[in-house]
């Protein structure tokens, strides 16, 4: 393509000046780029920190900006009677864990204990054993599962976990299960303590008063959840005699997700602005020193026209060259960008969460191209079109 | 093949130059036969300029027929005077205009590039331009780094590479000293004895002593045409 041959020669015939016109256009693309993959990498982040939450469970506890939470507190028989009276509820339990101390031979740590069911809230894979069986449930069994990170505190070297027993307080219970490591990082959503036993038997042994804060609720697969999640609210506060203070609000990952992506659509919106922006000012400096350049070269323009150029091949001599000079522009920005966004996710972002999101290629190429072609259509035609219009004549008499 | 490379009938040019009309030619007739060297001369405003554009197709006669080749340029469009420029014409400037930054190799071949034809081709015929100048040696040279007489040989070149009817100089000695002048005018010599048609705008008369018939312009129209008196070798 000689045309770009031409247009290539001319800009690294002035390299400062074509960086510096390009600069704009750079930080334009290198910034929309920058905040795609970072997108992308937070999204991976949040489904990779919620990945082990089931899909049909949710969290539910007092409101405490809308009532007082000492008025709302979620009473044991309160639990039963939602698991009785709700449909689509197969496992109301009390969500909170307690601090206590565990210790297996002489090895001791002040470790959380909370209580889980059969029917598991957090999904996490096990490295042994497995979940409590309902009889576990049913009869307060005093066996528990480990986290990854208990295990690894109370049996530092390793090995077979399950059957041992370790001591919670001043009770022995039997090692059923040792989860896998988590996925994630430091935002780790375990929602739980280091030790999991029998709800009945955390009941049994942690709950006083028969009072929770805050409790978990695992569904059916086939009930909705934002309906039973109302239902469930409208239950307990018929339970609460419909009192101003019981207010309830629920966590779950569906809405968690969607609010996190109501977040991101705020921000893509904002640096969308950001790039139309800076899309504009890089055009408009490209524009400027396009038309300087034409001006500069108006006796070039004479003499090439003179010897047979056509209208036509002149328009298009200096459209290459705006093309040349915004896809130069875009292609260094798009490298910043991926550059600038690859770093932050493999050396911020996996430190919060543990996964490394992959890099938008298509959506960034489609960024960096787009921005290329917007700018050289927009910007490069007026003065291609002015070198084309100059009169022969004048051009050549032109000092 | 016609004998006849320029054909110029009661030509006129006026301009408007605000509310003022100017009538740089006001009725020009004269023909110029294949192989001829002519000089146009005359002072300033006395619309050798005028004549040239419009003999190099840059411009049209306002009134009045002007035959290329037998071809009637005076009411072709833009893009059509583009094509005869780049098929029957060959321009020397004074200023040499050759592009910067560019060597000779491919400044001479550009015409050829809006002609379209490949690199390969346009590289080949550059280069037996060059040596037909006396520069087949300088072909990678840039025009920053050859003399004033070598980039006009470079220029010469780059009008000769389209094999053009009639070639078109413009003050060609203008920024030379007198010795490269008499070198470039050798070179127009050799060419004229080639059978080359060349016309030549000149206010010197020494330079238009070069050229075997003279036509002088005054007030735009010919005062007089006829042999070079005072031919200087």
């Amino acid at each position: 393509m000689p045309y770009l041959e031409e247009a290539l020669r001319v800009l690294l015939g002035n390299k400062v000046r074509s960086l510096l016109t390009v600069t704009g256009l750079i930080i334009g693309v290198a910034a929309v780029i920058a905040i795609q993959v970072l997108g992308n990498g937070m999204a991976g982040a949040v489904s990779g920190a919620l990945g082990t939450l089931n899909d049909h469970a949710f969290i539910l506890f007092p409101n405490a900006q809308q009532g007082d939470f000492q008025r709302a507190a979620i009473r044991l028989g309160e639990l039963d009677d939602i698991k009785a009276t709700v449909p689509g509820v197969v496992e109301a339990l009390p969500a909170g864990q307690a601090r206590d101390l565990v210790h297996v031979g002489h090895a001791q740590y002040r470790l959380g204990v909370y209580g889980d069911s059969d029917q598991r809230f957090n999904i996490v894979p096990f490295a042994q054993g497995a979940a409590f069986t309902p009889q576990d449930v049913a009869s307060k069994a005093k066996v528990c599962i480990l986290t990854d990170a208990a295990y690894k505190k109370l049996f530092p070297d390793g090995g077979d976990a399950l059957g041992k027993s370790i001591y919670i307080g001043n009770g022995r219970f039997v090692v059923v299960g040792v989860q896998a490591p988590p996925r994630t990082g430091i935002l780790n959503a375990t929602f739980g303590g280091d030790v999991a036993i029998p709800y009945t038997a955390y009941i049994a042994k942690y709950v006083r008063h028969g009072t929770i804060f805050a409790a978990r609720f695992v569904l059916a697969d086939d009930a909705p959840l934002t309906e039973t999640e109302a239902a469930v609210i409208k239950r307990l506060r018929e339970l609460h005699k419909n009192d101003k203070n019981s207010q309830y609000q629920t966590f779950d990952k569906a809405s968690f997700a969607s609010s996190i992506g109501s977040i991101f659509g705020a921000m893509t919106m904002i640096v969308g602005l950001i790039g139309a922006v800076s899309l504009l000012v890089a055009g408009i400096g490209i524009m400027n020193i396009m038309l300087v350049s034409v001006t500069e070269r108006t006796r070039e323009i004479g003499v090439r026209k003179a010897i047979g150029a056509t209208r036509t091949q002149i328009l298009l001599q200096f459209f290459i060259e705006a093309l040349a000079l915004s896809t130069v522009g875009c292609l260094i920005g798009l490298a910043i960008g991926l550059s600038i966004g690859w770093a932050v996710n493999n050396f911020a972002i996996v430190k919060l969460t543990g996964t490394v999101a992959p890099i938008p290629w298509v959506q960034a190429t489609i960024i960096a191209v787009g921005f290329a072609t917007v700018v050289t259509l927009a910007f490069g035609t007026y003065p291609a079109y002015r070198a084309a219009g100059l009169d022969p004549i004048e051009a050549l008499r032109y000092e | 093949m016609n004998d006849i490379a320029i054909d110029i009938r009661d030509v006129t040019r006026t301009y408007k130059m605000g509310e003022v009309e100017v009538h740089a030619l006001r009725g020009v007739s004269f023909t110029v036969q294949r192989g001829e060297y002519v000089a146009i001369m005359g002072p300033s405003g006395s619309g050798k300029s005028t004549m040239m554009n419009v003999i190099g197709c840059l411009d049209r006669p306002s009134t009045g027929t002007y035959l290329l080749d037998g071809i009637d340029v005076s009411k072709l469009d833009d893009n059509q005077l583009a094509e005869i420029r780049l098929k029957k014409l060959g321009f020397i400037f004074q200023g040499f205009n050759l592009l910067a930054r560019t060597d000779a190799i491919k400044n001479v071949g550009l015409p050829l590039f809006y002609a379209g034809l490949p690199a390969r081709v346009r590289n080949e015929r550059a280069i037996a331009a060059l040596t037909t100048v006396g520069l087949g040696d300088r072909t990678h040279h840039k025009p920053n780094e050859l003399s004033g007489g070598q980039q006009q040989r470079v220029a010469i070149a780059r009008a000769l590479i389209n094999d053009p009817t009639v070639l078109l100089a413009d003050e060609p000695t203008g920024n030379l000293d007198t010795a490269t002048s008499a070198d470039v005018l050798a070179l127009f010599s050799s060419l004229h004895a080639e059978g080359r048609t060349i016309i030549m705008v000149t206010h010197d008369e020494e330079i238009a002593g070069n050229a075997a018939r003279v036509i002088r312009l005054r007030d735009g129209l010919v005062v007089s045409d006829g042999p070079s008196g005072q031919k200087i070798a």
